[in-house]
Formats: structure tokens, sequence, C-alpha cells
């Protein structure tokens, strides 16, 4: 998975700094590990035993993350689980994570209503549990890592600036290291970025292709807050993404760090639980390896001898057996007389006979294989009986407890399992359509028939589909379990180009047509008033004037003019257009006051405070009888405008001549030496 | 009245014990907490690159450790002692069998608990130590000691036989550089590889009263050849960097060879950083002399042989960067960390006692460790 991303910029100072900082820097470090995948990705394997157990090179893969984050030295994490929650509990309280003298304190939250990362992360903020950063992990992530640096500038960056939400670890290397555009580029040919990054006042950006997203987060706690205001949020894509589209309204930043070595990856698909195994087993963790006994187990220690071959304690190895290259076996596993075993794991308690070919096989616990069979890039799961004779191709899965052979060949992606796909469509029909559905049973059924056939007399499961099949919701199915990259299938490539382009930022980011200005300028009016007559609080009507700019795409530096602009012309709205100046500022200044918490809300940075004052001097360009330092000094009382920015603004000169006529208005000469006056009189205190 | 004062000092007693128990366990949770820091800390420290501490401060640390856990934990006699520090110190090893100063500051430790215990008994268990065939053959099942007497003395006297062994390890750089001036002459040209600390000093040391050329391997992949190189350019030693392949065309115009170890294993052979097997051959090859600077806590009774310590395989990144990611799956890339030299091309060892053969390593060891504790 490649990641194409830009970053440009420098980060403005924050307008307001937090007086919390100093205290967050003792604050132990938390992580949430996210034990559920909320996709069937490996189904059905999953259905017997959830990801985070699933075992990698003869340990759990929740093991790994957990390990990770230790050495990272993570004090405390809340492990969140769903599906199987009670299996994930077992195991935890079981290793060394729960033992007394553990540096990381593990706590469970289960719930059986999650079903998104979106879930979990409004859960965690319902709950209150993080008190500062925390990094954010799948329970399938395998890494070495070293992320305190990228910590550490995490905590800088929100020194400096308040807003920062989410870092992503992995990637592109400039300035301020901040993302501006996200995109996957699975298959994708052609790659479209939204104008606005180029239109943006950035001096400098890269655009990388050559990065591997490894899903670890380190987030603030207003990530949790953004996932509960944001319900529509579901997975770190939606997250990402709308940050980044949000981003100059929100004011939120995603920056990331790319890791130059270590190593680090998530088990999303069997393709990659195969190539994180090899590498696993060829030392690129380093010093996280099988022998390594990380785990601090019982009888998972092993030794580690020439051309990567790992050894449990008790293993027995048949006359003329060879062990060619990267091996591990585990513990009390026997292997009978000329076997031919390369780049595999085999798990615990397994017993194989003789003549039997093993080739980037993964094979689990207490796995019975019989007499020359030969079984090439598969995953032999728990329990699992394999009879003489049989062959296994490329790419087959074999779940719990499912019995195979004698004398069969399974053909390529083929996949086996106790459970009769029907039972799975009536539980979960959300992920497949009525018509698919429809299909799928057909086809299921054709196979049950011939079950006996394909999986031998002896065999007992059901074929859950095979790529042999046609371009059905099957093949797609079986491709995401192996992960796309193995067979590119020219359709369903398409199908993601096309949803991919949908969901990109460009075709959202259209400039908005000045009709839709008008509406919003309406609507903020129509909105304000019926504040006013209905007494309405502040608060709502931000959250209603929020939700207008969203639909009418507005951006804020918009929202704010025309807001001023609303505003100001209230008083002609309500009383006609022919008033006097005197009659004008009663009408306004109460105003003024009642709404000043909406315009606190959107005046917040300098610029801010320049952009209102541009527009309250437009409007008053258009109406010179009404002006007066009156609106100005006002809104100074009243918090909106910060003397730093008035004084900035005054001392633009004005481009027009009744600009600078305007500009010398008795008034607000007055009003400006005031100012100066104060100033120097606070200076001098 | 008599009563009474009864009464009262009940009650001082009661609270006396009460205070006494709370410390205690407080203390053992946080000699368990530092246990497994260390334990962490090891584990991570043997990525192999440059973060690797030196292991002289591997060994001040486990002693230190070790001396923590004699004076807090629950013992009454000097077998129950060492049953805890065999039990410690083999999750020491475990974590990171390729750091043998670990196992070999338990074993000294080890054999100081026996000297004290033989010494509050009043019988000299230190000429009984040396065990003639004579002696094997009539004494039977008498090594057996089964040390279960209780000495008020013992953990006071332990800890102080720790504290002197802790002041030794401090002084024995020191040590060593002080005898460069014995092995270095002027105007001569030396060679090392990577970077050692103790070589390093010992350098040093000499060149402040002599002019010397130094030759330095960069030791690929890590290439700690460059940093040793900076630090003794900044000391005004003229140096020198050469690649690994250059050794031998170089060697022809070197007088010494000064080497560190990682480890002196029990035939006197080394388990040094990669390339030093290379360097040594081709010394032998000119005639060159070889000194080999090791401490003596790097002293270990172990043997080449004992595979699955012997070796350390980390992470290939420095040989082929993981982003050829093309190629990897088609490639077995070993990045191994240690070579093994064998003690026939060694001429000298300097240790912090002074400068031995390496015929004479069987003798130190003897001296050192107790024969039962060679296997903890």
């Amino acid at each position: 998975m490649n990641m194409a991303a830009k970053t440009a910029k420098q980060g403005r100072p924050g307008a307001r700094r937090a007086a919390v900082d100093q205290d967050e820097e003792e604050q132990p470090l938390q992580a949430v590990l996210v034990a559920d995948s909320f996709n069937r990705r490996f189904f059905p394997v999953t259905k017997d035993q959830p990801r985070a157990l699933l075992p990698l090179a003869n340990v759990a893969m929740i093991d790994y993350t957990l390990e990770f984050l230790t050495s990272t030295g993570v004090q405390e994490t809340f492990v969140f689980c769903c599906w199987m929650s009670d299996k994930i509990k077992d195991h935890l309280a079981k290793s060394k994570w729960c033992r007394s003298n553990s540096s990381n304190t593990v706590h469970f939250i289960t719930s059986d209503t999650y079903r998104s990362l979106g879930d979990v992360l409004r859960d965690v903020d319902a709950k209150a549990l993080l008190r500062s950063d925390f990094i954010l992990v799948y329970g399938d992530v395998v890494s070495s890592i070293d992320v305190t640096q990228a910590l550490q500038e995490h905590r800088l960056r929100r020194k400096l600036e308040k807003n920062i939400s989410d870092n992503i670890v992995v990637a592109v290397d400039s300035k301020s290291k901040r993302i501006l555009h996200y995109q996957k580029t699975q298959g994708l040919k052609k790659l479209q970025f939204p104008m606005n990054i180029f239109h943006s006042t950035s001096d400098e950006f890269e655009i990388r292709h050559d990065l591997l997203d490894c899903h670890i987060s380190i987030c603030s706690p207003q990530v949790a807050e953004l996932f509960t205001d944001n319900f529509d949020y579901q997975t770190r894509n939606d997250f990402v993404r709308g940050i980044l589209v949000n981003e100059e309204i929100l004011g939120n930043q995603i920056h990331l760090h790319v890791a130059k070595d270590g190593y680090g990856a998530r088990v999303s698909n069997l393709f990659m639980y195969d190539a994180v195994s090899s590498d696993m087993i060829r030392r690129w963790i380093y010093p996280i390896t099988p022998e390594s006994n990380f785990v601090d187990e019982e009888g998972k220690s092993c030794t580690h001898s020439r051309h990567n071959v790992y050894r449990g304690t008790g293993v027995s190895l048949g006359h003329g057996s060879q062990m060619e290259e990267n091996v591990l076996i585990g513990q009390d596993t026997s292997i009978g007389a000329k076997g031919h075993i390369s780049n595999s794991v085999i798990g615990a308690n397994c017993i194989i006979g003789d003549n039997v070919i093993l080739d980037r096989a993964y094979i689990w616990n207490n796995v019975h294989i019989a007499d020359n069979v030969a079984i090439r890039q598969s995953v032999v799961c728990d329990g699992v009986e394999v009879k003489t004779g049989v062959i296994l191709k490329e790419q087959c899965v074999l779940a719990f407890n499912a019995v195979v052979g004698p004398d069969v060949t399974l053909p390529e992606g083929t996949v086996v399992s106790l459970h009769h796909p029907d039972e799975e469509e009536e539980e979960q029909d959300e992920f497949l359509s009525d018509h698919a559905e429809a299909g799928h049973n057909k086809a299921t059924k054709k196979d049950k028939a011939n079950n006996s056939k394909e999986l031998g007399t002896e065999g007992q499961g059901y074929i859950w589909k095979s790529s042999s099949l046609d371009h059905t919701k099957e093949d797609e199915l079986a491709q995401s379990l192996w992960g796309l990259v193995l067979n590119p299938d020219p359709e369903s490539d398409s199908e993601s180009e096309a949803s991919e382009g949908s969901d990109q930022p460009g075709s959202r980011t259209i400039s908005p047509e000045l009709d839709d200005i008008k509406v919003f300028q309406t609507e903020v009016q129509g909105t304000l008033q019926r504040g006013l007559e209905e007494n309405i609080g502040c608060d709502n009507l931000v959250l209603e004037i929020n939700s207008l700019k969203y639909a009418y795409n507005i951006t804020l530096k918009e929202v704010m003019q025309i807001l001023t602009r609303v505003v100001l012309e209230y008083p002609f709205f309500q009383e006609g257009a022919d008033l006097s100046t005197s009659q004008y500022n009663t009408l306004l200044l109460p105003l003024l006051k009642g709404w000043a918490p909406v315009f606190k809300n959107y005046v917040k940075r300098a610029q801010d405070h320049l952009n209102c004052l541009a527009s309250i001097e437009e409007f008053f360009l258009e109406h010179e009888a009404h002006w007066g330092a009156l609106v100005l000094m006002s809104a100074y009382n009243l918090d909106i405008l910060e003397e730093d920015g008035i004084m900035r603004w005054f001392s633009q000169e004005g481009t027009t001549d009744k600009s600078k006529l305007l500009r010398k208005n008795q008034g607000l000469l007055k009003f400006i030496q005031w100012l100066e006056e104060a100033e120097e009189y606070s200076e001098g205190d | 009245m008599v009563f009474l004062i009864l009464y009262s000092t009940l009650a001082m007693i009661d609270v006396h014990s009460f205070k006494r128990t709370m410390p205690v366990t407080d203390k053992e949770v946080a000699l368990s907490e530092r246990i497994e820091a260390f334990l962490a800390e090891l584990k991570r420290g043997g990525s192999g690159a440059g973060t690797l501490r030196g292991s002289g401060e591997t060994a001040r640390e486990t002693t230190a450790l070790l001396r923590r856990i004699t004076g807090q934990a629950q013992w009454s006699s000097a077998g129950d002692l060492m049953e805890i520090i065999r039990k410690e110190g083999r999750r020491m090893m475990a974590t990171q069998p390729s750091e043998t100063t670990v196992g070999n500051m338990v074993r000294r430790v080890l054999k100081i608990i026996r000297e004290e215990y033989a010494r509050l008994r009043g019988s000299s268990e230190v000429t009984d130590q040396q065990e003639s065939l004579h002696q094997l053959l009539t004494s039977g099942g008498l090594s057996e000691e089964n040390f279960g007497q209780h000495f008020k003395d013992l953990r006071a006297n332990v800890i102080e036989a720790i504290n002197e062994l802790l002041t030794e390890l401090e002084a024995t750089t020191d040590h060593i550089a002080m005898q460069a001036l014995e092995h270095i002459h002027s105007n001569e040209v030396i060679m090392t590889i990577g970077r050692s600390r103790t070589v390093e000093a010992f350098l040093k040391d000499a060149a402040l009263k002599r002019k010397f050329h130094v030759i330095v391997a960069e030791c690929a992949p890590f290439c700690q050849g460059h940093e040793m190189a900076t630090s003794l350019s900044e000391a005004g030693i003229e140096t020198t960097v050469i690649a690994d392949a250059a050794i031998f065309a170089v060697m022809s115009r070197v007088n010494k060879v000064i080497i560190g170890t990682q480890t002196v294993l029990a035939n006197g052979g080394l388990r040094a950083v990669n390339g030093t097997h290379t360097l040594a051959l081709a010394a032998r090859h000119h005639s060159t002399p070889l000194i080999v600077c090791a401490p003596m806590f790097k002293l270990s009774p172990q043997f080449h042989n004992e595979e699955d310590t012997f070796h350390k395989f980390v992470s290939p990144h420095e040989v082929l960067p993981f982003t050829e990611g093309e190629i990897l799956s088609k490639v077995n890339v070993y990045c191994p960390v240690f070579d093994y030299v064998p003690p026939e091309l060694i001429t000298l060892f300097i240790s912090n006692i002074g400068g031995n053969a390496p015929s004479y390593t069987y003798r130190l060891m003897s001296e050192l460790y107790h024969p039962e504790d060679h296997e903890l």
C-alpha cells in the first residue's frame, strides 16, 4: 500500500496557548489498542478465533503489539475488544502483561456494540479515559519502530499549536511535516490532487509515493472528541479525510513522521501475514525474533541455528528430513522421515508424516499431517487433519478443525471451514446485497453437494470459495483474504478506482458558486433573526451557522465576512434604510453585545481579526454616513476585536481615497489615540 | 501497676512489628520492578548497532543490582541467597544470551557468597577448592556443601565484598590503560578494528607520552570504526580509516595489532566484533603481534561451540535496506555481529591484572569462578 502525501507550510503560531501543557508532560503515556479489525478479511478463520489472537510465528499477534507499546514506554493500555472478547481477555490474563510487575498496566473494555474504530473512540471520549496524548494501534500491528522521537516532536508541536490532532507515524520529510493530502494508490494509474493544495500559501511541498502506512497513530485527546462530534466517522481513513478537507475550518492538522529504519506493518490480510511472518523469521524485526521469547512464556523458547532454522524444545525430526531455510518449529512437534521444509512456520504439538513437502506453509498448533502431503503457501489452522496424499496449491486456507483427504488436490485459493457459508449469510447480510446472496447460495449448495468429491472421502467441512469461479462476490472475498496484490483483477481494480475517485477531496472542493454565498447570507440573517425572536442561545446559533457553512461549502473566511456584514446590516433590515447615525448605533450596539459569543467563535487568530476589520471597512465604505468609531470601540470592549488587530488594520494604508478618508474620521482617531495611550500606560506599569 | 506496664509494652511491640513489615513488602515490589526494568533495558540494548552500551557499564549495573538483591531479598542462609541469585541470573542471561558479562558477574557474586560463608564457618574453603584427582576420588560427596547454616553477619559481609568488586570494576579501564606505555613505542604503526572503549582509553593514554600512528578498520556494516577514528584524532593521534577489505594489504606496514573483544572464551579464544577473524589471520600471516585488551569481567567459562548463545544475528537492515523491497523475498540476508577468533592467533591478553598468554586463561578462570557455577 503506497501512500502519496504532501506537506507544506509552517504551522501558524497558535492564537491561544494552553496553560495546561506543563501538567500534561508528567502524565503517563497511554495507548488505545483496538483488538478488533471490524472487517472480515480473515473470515472464516476469525469465526473461531479473533484476529488479534491468530498466531504469527507461533506468538499471538496482540503480543507483538503490546510488546511494541511497552518498549515505547507506554504505561497504561486500554484494550478494546468486541468479537470474542472473552478469549482475548483469557489470553492476556495469562500473559506477562497482566503480571503484577509489568510496567504496562492493561485494562479491558469490552462491548458488543462496537462496529468500527469510530465507535471505540467515541466510547473513549464518553468514558473520559485519556488524559493526554495517546498512541492508537490495532491489535495486529507488528513493529519495532522507535516512536519516541515522533512522540517528542508531537509534544513540541503541541506546545506551539493547540489544535494538532493526529500524527501518523510513517511518512514524508519536509519542513513542518504536515499532511495536506492523503491517498491510497492501490492499483491506481492516475492520481488526482485537489487544486487548493497548490493555491495555498505553501512555498514547499513534497509528493511521496514510496511510503507504507503502518497504522500507528499518536493522537491528542481531541481526536476522541472529534469522533464524537462527527458521528459519521467510521474508520481512520474517514477521519484523515475529514480532517484534511476541513483543515482550514477547524484548524486541526495531521502530521507525519517518516521512520527511516525499524519495521512496522499491519497484518491486514493473509498476504501481509505471509510477508510479516517471513520477515520475522529472516530477522528484519530484530530485536523481536522468534528465539528472544519476549512473551516470557514457558515452552515458547527456541534455538536459532544456521539458515534461520528455529527449533523449540522437544522437536523430533525424522531421518533424512531437511529443514532448508527460514523454518520455525514449535515445541513437541514431530516430523517424519525424508521431509522437505522451507520458509515455513509450524506450531506446537503437530504430527507430520513422511515425505512431506512444505513451502511457505503456515501450520498452527495441534495439526496432523499424514504422509506424502505437499503444502505450498497456505495457512493451516489449529486442529486440522490433512490425510495422506493431499496436495494444497497456493493460497489455500484450512480453517479450524477441518479434515481434508485422502488423495485430493485442492486448487489455488480454496478455503475450507467447518462452518457452512450459509450460517454466515443469515447472521450478517449487510456485506452482501440480496442479489449476490441469492447467487452465492446457489453456488454454496453446489459446493456442499460436491463436498466429498472435492475434500476427499473422509473430508469434513465446506468449501467457501475458490478463485476458479467467475467474477462473483466470492472471488473478491478470496482476494481480500490474500490481499489484492497477488492477482490484481481488472474489474475490481476499476471498481476501486471509481470508489476512490468519488471520495477524493478534489471533487468536493469546487469553488462555491456565487449564489451559494447569497443564499448563505440570507440563511445566516434568518438564523440570527430567529435567534433574536426566539431567544436562542449563542452556542446553538454557532451550531446552525456551522451546519449552514457545510451545506453551502463556505470557507471560514467567507463565513466571517458574511456574518459581519449581516450583523452590521441588521439595523437597516429591521427599521428600514433611512436611519440616522445615532439611531443606527443605538440599534446596533445591543445586537453586537448579544452576538459577541458568536463572533468570538469565528474570530480567533490574528488573521481573523484583520479579515473581520476588513469586512467592517468594506461595509462602511458603502454606508459612509454611519461610520463612527463606536462600532470598533464596542467590538473592542466586548473582546471581539483585539488591540493589536485594530492597530495593524489602522496602520495599513487605505488603498482608495474613500478608505483613507475613513481612517481620518475624528472619532476613530480619538479611539486609536486612546488605545495607544492605554498601551503605553500598561507598558509603563 | 504491673499489668498496666505490661500492656503498654505489648502495644509498642505491636506497632513496631507493623512498621517493620510494611516497608519490606514495599521494598520487594520496588526490587522486582528494578529487575524488570533492567531486563527490559538488556533486551533493548542489544540492537547490535551503535546503541550498544559498553559492557563495563552492563557489568557495573548487574553487580549493583545483585547487591540490591542481596540486601533486600528475603533469605536466611547462604544457600537460599545463592538460589535466588542463580534464579535471577538465569533470567537475565536468557533475555540477552550474547551479553556474557551479565552471567560472569552473577558467577563472581556466587563465588563471593561461597567464600564469605566459608570464612564465617571457619573452614578454609579456599584450599578445598583446588580439587586434585586424589581428593576427588577420596572425598566422595563431600563437595556437596548445603550452605544451610545461618550467620548473622553474612549479609553485611557479602555486601561489603560486592562493594569491593564494584570498585574493582570501576577501575578496570584505568588499570589497563596504565599498561599502555609498556606495549606502545614511539613511531609505531598500530592497527585496530571497530570501536572498543578499552582500546580507546589504552591508545589515548599512550598518546600522552608517545607519538604513533593508528590505522582503524571501519568494521562494516555498523562502521563503529568511524566513531573510533574521530575520537582518536580529537585526542591528537594520527589516525587513518581503512575499509575492511584493505586490512591484509595494509598489514605489512603494521607493527602491532591492538583490539578489544566482547568476550574471552574459556579456551582463550575470542568472541569479538565481525571482521576480527580476518584481521587476526592477516596479522598471523605477517607475524604481527596481536594484543587483546580485555578486562577480567569479560572472561567467560563458555566454549565457542555452545551454538545458541554464540551467534547473534541482527536485522539485515544495515546490509540491505528494507526499501529494496522488490528483491527482499528472493534473497536471504544475514547480519551476524560476532566472529570467533581461535586462541592460536592471539599473542597476548592485557587485563586489569596484567598481561597473560591465551594458554593461561584456564588458570584465571579457576581463580575467578567456582567450578560448580560454570553452569548456572
